[in-house]
C-alpha cells in the first residue's frame, strides 16, 4: 500500500497541496490485494439496525459498497452514522439484520472483520505519552504484523504524512491535524480493504482539514473503499462517489450530482439596469426551455432547462431588446440544500417550522 | 489467549507508565518509606523499649521460637511484625493506582476505540491492563520486602532479620500479597469503569484494603493470631474473589459496554 518509493522519499518540506498521498493503482500496495476486482462488494448491509434499550439508533439499513467506492453518511447528530459504522466494524453487534466486511459477517466473523478494516474516529483516539513511532508498532502488534513488515511501513507513513522528523516526539505534543494524520497513518497500517472515517476534519482548523481531505483524495483515486461519516456536506460533494442522507434510517441515497440534479431546475438571476417591462419578459418567456420567469425589481428569475445552454441565449435576447444586464449568475441546487430538502429542515428556522 | 497480543498491551502500558510522573511516584516512594520506616522506627524502639516484663512475656509466649532472644530483641522483633501489613498495602495500593490511571487515562483520551477496532478481544486487552497493573505492585512489594529483610540483618542482625523470614510472613508476602493484588486490580478496573478522576478510583478503590489493614492490625495487638496456614487460606479466599472480580470485569470490559456506557 502507501504510494511509491518515490513518493516514500519525497522532502518532508514539501507544502500540504503539493503532498502525494498513499496509495495508488499499481503501487505495490494494489499488489498486496488479494482480489482486485472492481466490482467485489467490500461492505453489505441487509436490514442492518440496532437498538439502544427501547429506542432505534438505526434500523432497515440496505446497501452495498463496491471497492474503491467512497460512500457518505450524512446527517444531524444523532442521525445514527457513528452506530452504522460501529457495527460495521463489528464494534457493536446489530440488533437485526447482517453486514459483512469484505465477505465476512459482522455477527459470526468479527475478528476477520476488524482485520480489514481502518477506523479513524472523530478524536484522534491516540496515546499521548508516547511517540509517533510507539504508537504506530503497537497498533502494528495488535494487527499482528511481523516485525520488518511492521517497521518498512511505519517507516513509509510517516514519511508520506511528513511525520518522520517527528517521529520521537510525543503525541502529546503534536497539533490537532499532525494528530489526525497520525491516525490516518494508524488506519493504514495494516493495509485495511475499507476505511471509515468517521467525522475526520471536524475538529481541525482549515489548514489541518486541507490536509486531511487531501489524504482521503488521493486514498480514492488509489481504488480504497472508504465510509465517510461527516457534517461537510462540500467535503462530502467533493469525495464520495454516492453518499446517504441518514436519519435513524436511509433516507435518500445517490450520487451527489444525481441528487442535485433530482432537487429541480436551475435558475438563473439577471440584475437589470432598470425593472423589466411586462412585453420583454413576455418575449423572454417565448424563448425554448425558459421554463419560468419572475421579476423583482430590477432583476428577474429565469427558470432555465439547461444553464449551460440557456444563459447565454437570455443574456443576447435582453441586448437585443436594448436592455442593459448588470449581472448574471445561476443558482443550482446544492448538496446542502438538497440535504436540507430531504432532512425536512430549513437552516434558521424556528422548530415549529422543522 | 494470544499472548503477543497481551504482550503488546503490556509494553505499551509500562511505557507510559514510566511516562507519566505523577503515577511513578506512587510506584516508587511508597515502597522506599515502607522499607525505611520499619528500620527507623524499630532502631528507635529497640533503644527505648519499656515494655513491662509480662508483656514481653506474653509476646515470647504467643512466638515460642523467639525464647532464645533477649528482651531487647523481643522489642525490637515484636515492632517489626507490626510491619507486615506494609507488604500487604502495598500490592495492593499500587496495582489499583495503576488500574485507575489506565482505565480513566483510556476513557479521557478515548484512545480505547481505536484499540477495540482491532483483532484483539477484550479477555487480552483485559489481561494485559491487569497484569501492567499486578506486577509492578507485586514486583516493588517483594523488592521492598527483600530490601527490609537484607537491611534488617544489616542493621540488627541476623538474628532479628529471621523474624521476618518465618513462614508467617513468607505466606503473607508470597501468598496472600500477589491476592490482593489481583483483587485490588479487578477494583480498579470496575470502579474506574464508572468515574472519570483517578483519584476518585484510587478512594473507592482503597476501600477493599481495609478489612485487609483491621484483619493485620488485630493480628499485630496479639489479640487474633494469624499463622502461614491461615494466610495461604487467606490468600485462596481472597483469590476467589479477584477471580469473580475478573469474570465481572470482563463484562464491564466489553467492547458494547466501553463503547456504549463509559461516559
Amino acid at each position: 500500500m502507501v504510494g511509491t518509493p518515490a513518493a516514500a522519499g519525497r522532502p518532508e518540506t514539501a507544502s500540504p497541496g503539493a503532498a502525494t498521498w498513499p496509495v495508488a493503482a499499481g503501487s505495490p500496495d494494489a499488489a498486496a490485494w488479494p482480489d482486485s476486482d472492481p466490482d467485489r462488494v467490500m461492505v453489505r448491509a441487509e436490514g442492518l439496525g440496532r437498538r439502544f434499550g427501547d429506542v432505534w439508533a438505526v434500523e432497515d439499513l440496505d446497501f452495498e459498497l463496491r471497492r474503491g467506492e467512497v460512500f457518505g453518511l450524512l446527517g444531524p447528530n444523532g442521525a445514527g452514522k457513528t452506530t452504522t459504522v460501529r457495527m460495521l466494524t463489528a464494534l457493536i453487534a446489530p440488533t437485526v439484520g447482517t453486514a459483512s466486511v469484505d465477505g465476512f459477517d459482522v455477527r459470526t466473523d468479527p475478528e476477520a472483520v476488524r482485520a480489514r478494516i481502518g477506523l479513524l474516529t472523530e478524536t484522534p483516539s491516540l496515546y499521548e505519552r508516547l511517540t509517533a513511532t510507539q504508537n504506530l508498532e503497537f497498533f502494528g502488534r495488535l494487527h499482528e504484523l511481523p516485525d520488518d513488515v511492521r517497521t518498512e511501513r511505519i517507516e513509509k507513513l510517516l514519511r508520506l504524512f511528513e511525520l518522520w522528523n517527528r517521529r520521537r516526539d510525543l503525541v502529546g505534543e503534536f497539533s490537532k491535524g499532525m494528530k489526525q494524520k497520525l491516525a490516518i497513518a494508524r488506519a493504514l497500517l495494516h493495509e485495511p480493504a475499507v476505511l471509515f472515517f468517521d467525522e475526520p476534519t471536524s475538529a481541525l482548523d482549515p489548514e489541518a482539514a486541507f490536509i486531511v481531505r487531501d489524504a482521503m483524495e488521493s486514498l480514492k483515486s488509489g481504488g480504497r473503499t472508504i465510509v465517510l461519516c461527516t457534517h461537510n456536506l462540500d467535503e462530502a460533494e467533493r469525495l464520495c462517489d454516492r453518499v446517504a442522507f441518514l436519519r435513524r434510517g436511509i433516507l435518500r441515497v445517490d450520487s451527489p450530482a444525481r441528487l442535485r440534479a433530482s432537487a429541480g431546475l436551475p435558475t438563473v438571476e439577471i440584475d437589470l439596469a432598470e425593472p423589466p417591462s411586462e412585453p420583454l419578459l413576455a418575449n423572454l418567456h417565448g424563448l425554448a426551455s425558459i421554463h419560468d420567469i419572475t421579476a423583482h425589481g430590477t432583476g428577474i428569475s429565469v427558470v432555465v432547462g439547461d444553464a449551460r445552454r440557456d444563459t447565454p441565449t437570455l443574456v443576447r435576447a435582453l441586448a437585443a431588446a436594448g436592455v442593459d444586464v448588470l449581472g448574471v449568475r445561476v443558482a443550482s441546487a446544492t448538496l446542502e440544500s438538497v440535504y436540507f430538502d430531504v432532512m425536512g429542515l430549513r437552516p434558521g428556522a424556528n422548530a415549529d417550522s422543522v | 489467549m494470544r499472548w503477543p497480543m497481551v504482550r503488546a498491551v503490556l509494553a505499551r502500558e509500562f511505557l507510559e507508565i514510566v511516562r507519566n510522573r505523577l503515577l511513578l511516584a506512587s510506584i516508587l516512594v511508597p515502597p522506599i518509606i515502607l522499607t525505611a520506616l520499619p528500620l527507623a522506627v524499630i532502631a528507635f524502639a529497640g533503644h527505648q523499649g519499656h515494655l513491662p516484663p509480662s508483656a514481653v512475656a506474653q509476646i515470647v509466649a504467643n512466638h515460642p521460637n523467639w525464647a532464645d532472644m533477649s528482651t531487647e530483641q523481643v522489642i525490637e522483633a515484636f515492632g517489626l511484625g507490626q510491619f507486615l501489613v506494609s507488604f500487604l498495602i502495598l500490592p495492593g495500593y499500587i496495582p489499583l493506582a495503576i488500574a485507575s490511571y489506565s482505565v480513566v487515562g483510556e476513557k479521557q483520551s478515548r484512545s480505547l476505540e481505536a484499540v477495540l477496532a482491532t483483532p484483539i478481544r477484550t479477555s487480552e486487552l483485559l489481561t494485559g491492563k491487569a497484569l501492567a497493573a499486578l506486577i509492578p505492585g507485586i514486583v516493588a512489594s517483594w523488592t521492598a520486602y527483600a530490601a527490609t529483610l537484607s537491611l534488617s540483618a544489616l542493621v540488627f542482625g541476623g538474628r532479628l532479620a529471621m523474624v521476618i523470614a518465618e513462614p508467617t510472613w513468607l505466606a503473607a508476602v508470597f501468598a496472600l500479597g500477589p491476592a490482593i493484588g489481583l483483587v485490588s486490580v479487578t477494583a480498579g478496573i470496575l470502579v474506574s469503569s464508572r468515574v472519570n478522576d483517578p483519584r476518585a478510583a484510587q478512594q473507592i478503590g482503597a476501600v477493599i484494603l481495609l478489612p485487609i489493614i483491621g484483619v493485620t492490625v488485630l493480628q499485630a495487638s496479639g489479640n487474633f493470631l494469624i499463622g502461614p496456614t491461615e494466610y495461604v487460606a487467606g490468600a485462596l479466599v481472597v483469590a476467589v474473589i479477584g477471580a469473580i472480580g475478573i469474570r465481572i470485569g470482563t463484562v464491564v470490559f466489553g467492547r458494547e459496554t466501553i463503547l456504549t456506557r463509559w461516559k
